[in-house]
């Protein structure tokens, strides 16, 4: 059995750091990995592969580290623990998912690890991902050594579910391709699968879906009022340890940094002489105690692997706290900005920056009063001591982002909030006789129908209305894990949406991970040429079961008409070559496509239920122009479309979403100006009350 | 000087152009123009809110309860936009042909009813101007030029700082030839009702 899978905690064994890592995870209950190759993380997933013949898990190499990222979240969102691994310059290709899932969090735990490369040993550069974990706020784990990569990786699920945000775990060269002794902890028997679930409102309206009501705005509110439950974490972990000491100079290092400064400082016989912050955590700092040294010392000397991160953040507290002493470190130029730090370079930059000191005997000067001690007061994971329960404070202001005026009389404010109850809000649709409504209805039809569990992951287009939602006034939120909700209106088909290509990677994620429902996405031409290709491909190279429903409108349409690669026409109007979708959709190795027409509902109904049947990926594609783009050209307008005496008003219609669709007086009526006469609510109405259209 | 509007509509009303031709006309006598990004899935039935200012301006966006005129092409949106911005001086064109939400149809929300809209905005500001807009439009010969009889109406006010012709040429300028005929007839119909109505005033 691989050292990886060995249940014998205590047991010492040298693991290369990316093997602690993994390691790491499956004792914090790991279910889902996926990553793609690249030094120096490849063996956090070569590792788990090892193990995968001793334990059961999912573990997957994907096609790209945009589509793990977005396999490893879906899965995290139908409740499995999971990992996706990276090394720097694939974490660029995730930051738009990265960017936006920060806003909606994750249900289970989920950890991602990129693996930097400073001196660029296998990389064209030497960027430091940190500053991506501090600008998306997300927890930054760094360890010093391959010990704390293990004790890091396993605590970091129990952390990530109690934020309800993915924890960051910055590694580097000389952490994963490096090894050490590691203390192999206990692995858990027991895997979570039976308690897989989705709940689409969990804990908050919309929960998994960025533009859903409230909206982005106040869902970026939501991921601000997480702050203070990490600042809780900084300030306990002992993974932070702050050895204070009577001196005026204080170091401060993270990660591997920590690791040099530890030997400089011995080298130097600073050890325990002057103050010494160890940080494990690289965002956020432990702000009291950088205030405590900012209150006790001259002296500050940042010691980091990379940029100057933990030593901006150390600036920004010291201009705040109107600290006077010296800030020394990369962007003091005491050490150089590029390239390894190494022992050598920290014992030089500490006996530079002390020297000076030490000859004007200031290096034990003693303050009045000495210092309390406050190292190692925390447990390792930095968790309050209440339990997960004890912790409030999520998300209480996401709600009502109303305009504050600053410019009204009381009274005048008074009338506004009078006033402002009464105004409906206006709910934005796709437009009349739109080709993705007939889409949705043959959709919608059958997931009502026969697939009650079933996952729709959006994607971003016009059709992404479809996951907006109506700014109901109902708080649908609840803590259930698992929660079906009705497709109560056409706008509610969508269960996720957040960026270009994410829908079909992360349905990958629920349907490999074994979510008990059928998972589906949608995406438009434009979009499947931008993003979905690879994860499709993922689909076919991994056997998904998902069914993936491309809606061919021919155009970008959403953004103003640009052209797809399907529009025939290039933006002068010219001419152009048309790239065939069932033909890449072929060759990417798909088995089970089914071509429709959208104006077609009955069609794109079979169609679906023949995709939901087959094991595997299968693909619907429905195909229909932009209705925009034909009156443009053909000045189609309302001719003939009635709603005769048959109607009953049953709104059964309405439900078709079509904003041409009106209802007064007990009856379905059309309005005139907008109806286009596509003739797809003559074919929903149960009635045929509606005649006319095409 | 500064002169601050806002027009206020429905996704495909045509409410972006009729903020563009007016401050066209506005550049035409000279002045300096902001008009504001547009809010709302102007594409997809949403609300539309585009801000114009003329004269001593330099931001996009006219402040909170600086409206010197909403021009409302449809009564709700204009409710919308009222209660924020509408100055206590300022003035209201108010189409009272309402474009029910997707939200109102499929019965989540009731649309609030036109005389309480109507008076809303009368208690937020100083004089609203309401009549059927697009009955006018559809009397030009053609309903989709409801932003034109909007135009015609601010014409009509005798708020701008330039004469109504200036403005209806700079609508000509932007509208197709083919209805050409039909948009200024609408410009027309919407001077006539507002002086009509100022007199009824
Ligand atoms: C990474 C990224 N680039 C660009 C955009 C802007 N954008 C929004 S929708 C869209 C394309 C939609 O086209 P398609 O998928 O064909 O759907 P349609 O709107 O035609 O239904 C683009 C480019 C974006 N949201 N994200």
């Amino acid at each position: 059995m691989n050292v990886i899978s060995l249940n014998q905690p205590g047991r010492r064994a040298l693991l290369m750091g990316n093997e602690a890592i993994a390691r790491g995870a499956l004792e914090g209950g790991l279910e889902l990995a996926a990553a793609y190759p690249g030094t120096p993380s490849s063996e956090v997933v070569e590792a788990l592969y090892e193990a995968r013949r001793d334990r059961d898990f999912y573990v997957e190499w994907s096609i790209n580290e945009k589509v793990a990222f977005e396999v490893a979240y879906g899965a995290s969102l139908v409740g499995a623990r999971c990992l996706c691994a990276m090394k720097n310059a694939g974490f660029n290709w995730v930051m738009d998912t990265f960017m936006t899932i920060s806003y909606t969090g994750c249900k289970a735990g989920m950890l991602i690890v990129v693996a930097d490369d400073p001196d660029a040993h296998y990389s064209s550069n030497e960027q430091d991902t940190r500053v991506a974990a501090e600008y998306n706020r997300l927890f930054c784990f760094e360890p010093s050594n391959q010990e704390e990569a293990r004790q890091m990786a396993a605590a970091s699920f129990q952390i990530s579910e109690h934020l309800e945000l993915p924890v960051f775990l910055r590694s580097v060269t000389r952490i994963s391709h490096a090894s050490g002794d590691v203390t192999l902890g206990i692995l858990p028997e027991v895997q979570n699968r039976h308690q897989l679930g989705f709940n689409k409102h969990w804990k908050l309206p919309y929960r998994w879906n960025v533009y859903g009501p409230p909206g982005a705005v106040a869902k970026h509110d939501w991921l601000l009022s997480r702050g203070a439950l990490m600042d809780e974490i900084a300030a306990t972990s002992s993974f932070n340890r702050l050895t204070p000491s009577p001196s005026r100079i204080a170091v401060i290092a993270s990660g591997l940094g920590a690791s040099y400064a530890d030997e400089a400082l011995t080298n130097l016989g600073l050890l325990g002489v002057v103050q010494y912050l160890r940080l494990g955590i690289a965002y956020p700092l432990p702000n009291a105690a950088l205030r405590q040294i900012f209150a006790t010392t001259d002296v500050v000397v940042v010691i980091e692997e990379g940029d100057p991160m933990v030593e901006r953040q150390v600036l920004r507290l010291a201009q705040a706290e109107d600290f006077r002493g010296k800030i020394l470190g990369k962007d003091s130029g005491l050490l150089k900005p590029t390239g390894e730090i190494n022992t050598d370079l920290a014992e030089e930059a500490l006996a530079k920056a002390t020297g000076n000191l030490t000859a004007r005997g200031n290096l034990t000067g003693l303050p009045a009063g000495g210092l309390s001690s406050v190292t190692a007061r925390g447990n390792l994971t930095g968790l309050p001591a209440g339990g997960l329960s004890s912790v409030t404070a999520r998300g209480s202001n996401l709600t009502a982002r109303g305009s504050v005026s600053l410019d009204a009389t009381m009274s005048r404010g008074e009338l506004r909030a009078e006033i402002k109850p009464r105004i409906t809000p206006r709910s934005s649709t796709l437009c009349a006789g739109c080709p993705h409504l007939g889409s949705y209805w043959g959709l919608k039809k059958v997931l009502n129908r026969q697939s009650e569990d079933a996952i729709v992951n959006g994607d971003i287009g016009c059709y992404e209305q479809a996951g907006y939602g109506l700014f109901t006034k109902k708080d649908l939120a609840s803590p259930e894990d698992s929660k079906r909700y009705p497709i109560l209106s056409p706008y509610t088909i969508l269960d996720t949406l957040y960026v270009m290509g994410s829908g079909i990677a992360m349905a990958q994620g629920q349907a490999q991970i074994g979510y008990p429902g059928k998972c589906l996405a949608v995406a438009g031409d434009s979009t499947f040429f931008h993003a979905t290709m690879p994860a499709l491909a993922n689909a076919v190279a991994n056997q998904a079961d998902i069914a993936f429903l491309i809606l061919d409108n021919s155009w970008t349409a959403m953004t103003g008409h640009q052209p797809s690669p399907t529009s025939c026409r290039n933006a002068l109007g010219n001419p152009a070559t048309r790239l065939s979708i069932e033909k890449v959709v072929e060759a990417l190795g798909v088995h089970d496509l089914h071509i429709v027409a959208p104006y077609d509902v009955k069609a794109v109904e079979g169609a679906v239920d023949k995709a939901l049947a087959f094991h595997g990926p299968s693909v619907v594609l429905a195909r229909g122009e932009c209705m925009l783009q034909v009156i443009r050209r053909t000045k189609r307008r309302w001719q003939t479309t009635v709603v005769t005496e048959g109607c009953t008003g049953c709104k059964t219609c309405l439900q078709l979403g079509c904003p041409a669709i009106t209802f007064a007086d007990e009856k379905a009526g059309i309005d005139r100006l907008l109806c286009v006469d596509c003739g797809l609510c003559s074919q929903v109405c149960p009635f045929h009350a509606i005649l006319g259209g095409k | 000087m500064q002169l601050n509007m806002i027009v206020a509509g429905v996704g495909g009303q045509g409410s972006v152009l009729a903020s563009h031709i007016i401050a066209e006309a506005a550049i035409a006598h000279g002045l300096a123009v902001r008009v504001g990004e547009t809010f709302g899935a102007a594409m997809r039935g949403g609300a539309v809110a585009s801000h114009v200012r003329m004269g001593d301006v330099a931001s996009p966006l006219v402040k909170k309860g600086g409206a010197d005129a909403i021009l409302a092409l449809e009564p709700l949106e204009g409710l919308r936009v009222g209660v924020d911005y509408l100055s206590p001086e300022g003035i209201v064109i108010l189409n009272t042909c309402p474009n029910y939400p997707v939200d109102t149809s499929i019965g989540v929300f009731p649309y609030p009813p036109l005389e309480r809209i109507q008076a809303d905005l009368r208690s937020l500001g100083k004089t609203v101007y309401a009549f059927d807009a697009t009955e006018l439009a559809i009397q030009a010969g053609n309903a989709r030029t409801l932003n034109a009889v909007i135009l015609g109406a601010l014409a009509g006010t005798g708020l701008l700082p330039f004469s109504a012709q200036i403005l209806e040429e700079a609508l000509a300028a932007r509208v197709p030839a083919s209805s050409l005929e039909s948009n200024r007839a609408a410009f027309r119909l919407g001077l006539q009702r507002l002086e009509e109505l100022k007199k009824g005033a």
